[in-house]
């Protein structure tokens, strides 16, 4: 184990008045110095977020506007918390399958990123969106017009995903 | 699903792990079952001999289990240990059970069993000889009893409330038998498989010390 | 409700305070410490009988997190599981993911690859990095020492960080899978983790230096929270506790699981058994912790990251957008979870706090019949009582704070 200094006490708070100040001169030379990372201003400055980040989880939108969602379900049923609710439908579209109502109940969603991984179409992502706040509960019912995104703003999280597509 | 007693699932054994032969040659008869399986040994205990096979189990120099790990209890629903239910793909019972629950989250039980229905499970390890041991004893339904193992392993006192409290199972002589995680005023035991999931508790009105007066009709 | 009658018979009360009260005429004051506390973090009740300064009967009730783990756990396929494993020891996620897939890998029987065991040993590693940094700066703060907290929670920071590259998620981390892990490590992770390590390492030493040799801290530490390592170990007490009492059982060394047999650390193991030396051992699993990620960052193998298991690991993308039975495969497993062989096993992880078991019992489906966990928190609580009785009412903030209760992992 440690070894103490069994010395004057004095010297042990001088010396963790010495470990402060330095902090303090330290801190106040980077400010000087302009640096002006020490608390981020939200709204206008951004954390800068690694590509493995999971957000809120949304629908991709192809460039004809439709979505890739075939409706299979599997994201119903992998999610824990069932935050998603999909009435399937069928279309003329060679896809056959669309989800008439695609739901997902963001005050019940965990952002486990189950669903993403279940989705045989890449059709739902973990997107970076991580603000979901809300004046009501009613408000957290994200529904399937609000989810769309269209693919290319996804384009950070599906390169990270296809990296790992060939395991 | 045949309700074989565990007497006639202990294998015949064709090889003991080294601890399993020293636990057998010390406690003898008092072993109903053992089983090596996955790495784990076990052993069956009859509920009435628990306290006197686990205090041999810690004062035997060679066992020495002095670290009471875990004590708790499963709900087996009489069905018998590991479930010997010969699983097949195509086994119609299988595929009508898996197809059951209407709602993802609700829970196919399968018919209440012969057997006990809970067992109690014990996990010991020791921390000079580094081994583990679990040990379970079957409890019955209409007499969940069971003797405690907290004049042995003071470890066992929140334990064996844990498991009053998820179970209701009773631990005689146990000093402080109350429930840990719910107030004393909840009906049922939640851990037990015939509990439903979203059932609901009646609201209590709260009367202890410091309780209101109930307010006069004006 | 208690009852104020009752004397908690599992603590014998020092001496014969009963007579002392018949001599002053006065009855002890009772005490409620908490549940919302703001010298406890966590939220537990402590009712306290004072003798004025002097603690003669306590009583502590937890449960005020409790949310039926065990429950949910027995309605949900395997696989979604893991993401309740996040909450229960929330300052250190990964390390109750590992320990819960590790579990569920053993009822199916399968060994994990070598990449994805360092990568496992890599998160482990950091979230008791985490885990200690929070709880000597959380209980600092409690005694009234607030600079090492602020050190203290920027280098968590730093390290939490790491874990939001590695799996996207800072806390709900969501990381490991049963047969691997959810995605491989970043590919310049060594790189982005070293000068980070150093940093956090710095500010720790920062905050080493400001408390360990602080009179005020060492005298509210040392000798408070006694407990002999005979009574350590018959109430079931592991992890740091343990180890400061000077019993070296930590699983890691006991039963190597992942890759420990191979590294190199030691087992810090303290003398007095008192919260300082508990103070004392958690500043050295940092430092062997971080020495464990860096030996991890050197000696990472390549190759696969995930087990070759049909079973229970759900195939790569690529196979399912392109072909059938991975397709078949996918919807299997989704719908119906991995399904082991009907059995138990118990399977043990060293947590930041003590040794996590999983008691996990199959019966042959999709979904565990049983999934028990066994919390070092909770076990580590149950002596409180018998800690802080007898002692002064101000021990029970230092005592407290080193037995570090995780409100998620010990009411489950």
């Amino acid at each position: 184990m440690a070894t103490f200094s069994s010395a004057n006490p004095w010297i042990a708070i001088l010396k963790g008045l010495w470990v402060s100040i330095r902090h303090f001169f330290g801190n106040l030379g980077l400010f000087l110095r302009g640096r002006q990372d020490f608390a981020i201003h939200f709204p206008e400055q951004r954390l800068v977020q690694p590509p493995a980040l999971r957000g809120m989880p949304v629908l991709a939108q192809m460039a004809d506007g439709k979505e890739r969602c075939v409706a299979c379900g599997l994201c119903e049923w992998a999610c824990p918390t069932s935050c998603i609710t999909i009435y399937p439908a069928e279309t003329a579209d060679e896809v056959e399958r669309y989800p008439e109502i695609f739901d997902i109940d963001m005050s019940r969603c965990m952002f486990c990123g189950l669903c993403e991984e279940a989705c045989p179409e890449e059709a739902i992502i973990m997107s970076r969106q991580i603000e979901i706040a809300s004046y009501s509960r009613r408000g957290s019912l994200w529904h399937k017009a609000d989810l769309l995104v269209p693919v290319n703003q996804l384009k950070t999280r599906t390169d990270y995903l296809r990296r790992n597509y060939e395991r | 699903m045949s309700a074989e007693k565990p007497e006639e699932k202990a294998p015949a054994a064709p090889e003991l792990s080294p601890l399993l032969e020293k636990v057998l040659a010390r406690l003898g008869d008092r072993v109903l079952a053992h089983r090596t399986a996955r790495g784990d040994d076990r052993i069956h205990v009859a509920r009435e001999r628990i306290l006197e096979v686990v205090r041999i189990l810690r004062d035997d120099p060679e066992l020495n289990f002095d670290l009471l790990l875990d004590v708790t209890a499963i709900d087996y629903f009489g069905q018998p240990d590991d479930f010997e239910t010969k699983l097949q793909v195509w086994d119609r019972n299988r595929a009508t059970m898996r197809r059951l629950p209407q709602r993802r989250h609700e829970l196919a039980l399968p018919p209440r069993g012969s057997e006990p229905r809970f067992a109690v499970v014990y996990h010991l390890t020791s921390t000079r000889l580094a081994h583990r041991l679990r040990i379970k004893c079957r409890v019955p339904e209409d007499d969940p009893k069971l003797a405690s193992v907290t004049p042995v392993w003071p470890a066992a006192n929140w334990l064996e409330r844990e498991t009053w409290d998820l179970y209701g199972i009773v631990f005689d002589g146990h000093p402080d038998l109350r429930r840990i995680y719910l107030y004393e005023e909840f009906v049922g035991h939640p851990l037990r498989k015939d509990y439903a999931k979203h059932g609901e508790q009646p609201i209590q009105e709260y009367v202890g010390p410091g309780a209101k007066e109930p307010r006069r009709p004006h | 409700m208690l009852d104020p009658e009752r004397k908690n018979p599992a603590v014998p009360i020092e001496g014969n305070p009963a007579a002392a009260l018949e001599e002053l005429h006065t009855p002890p004051m009772r005490l409620q410490f908490g549940p919302s506390h703001p010298a406890t973090h966590g939220t537990v009740k402590i009712t306290l009988d004072l003798e004025g300064e002097q603690v003669v009967w306590s009583d502590v009730e937890v449960g005020y997190l409790h949310r039926g783990f065990e429950k949910e756990c027995e309605t949900g396929y395997y696989y979604q599981n893991i993401p309740y494993t996040d909450r229960l020891n929330y300052s250190s996620p990964i390390l109750n993911n590992t320990g819960y897939c590790m579990a569920v890998e053993k009822l199916f029987g399968i060994a994990t690859p070598e990449r994805c065991n360092y990568i496992r040993v890599i998160g482990c590693e950091l979230s008791r990095m985490a885990d200690h940094m929070l709880c000597i700066g959380a209980s600092a703060m409690e005694l009234a020492a607030f600079t090492p907290m602020l050190y203290l929670i920027e280098g968590r920071e730093l390290i939490l960080d790491m874990v939001d590259s590695l799996c996207g998620a800072r806390v709900t981390t969501n990381f490991v899978r049963i047969g691997g892990v959810s995605a491989d490590m970043p590919a310049n992770f060594a790189d982005f983790a070293r000068p980070r390590l150093d940093r956090a390492l710095k500010l720790f030493e920062d905050a080493d230096k400001l408390l360990t040799e602080n009179p005020v801290f060492r005298q509210r530490m040392e000798g408070t929270g006694y407990l002999s390592r005979e009574d350590l170990v018959a109430w079931g007490v592991t992890g740091p506790m343990l180890r400061a009492g000077g019993e070296p059982y930590d699983v890691r060394k006991v039963h190597p699981y992942l890759v420990y047999g191979e590294l190199d650390f030691d087992v810090p193991v303290g003398e007095h058994s008192d919260n300082f030396d508990r103070y004392l051992v958690r500043l050295e699993e940092f430092r062997q912790s971080r020495r464990l990620i860096l030996q991890c960052l050197e000696g990472i193998p390549d190759g696969p990251v995930d087990a070759d298991d049909p079973r229970v690991r759900w195939p790569g993308k690529g196979r399912v957008f392109n072909r059938m039975e991975e397709l078949i495969d996918q919807f299997k497993l989704v719908t119906e979870g991995g399904m082991p062989p009907a059995g138990e096993v118990y399977h043990a992880v060293e947590a930041a706090n003590g040794e996590l078991g999983f008691y996990i019992v199959s019966d042959g489906t999709g979904k565990p019949w049983k999934c028990r966990c066994r919390a070092p928190s909770f076990s580590n609580m149950s002596p409180l009582s018998k800690m802080i009785t007898g002692g002064q009412l101000a021990d029970v903030v230092p005592t407290f704070g080193m037995i570090n209760m995780i409100g998620g992992e010990c009411d489950r």
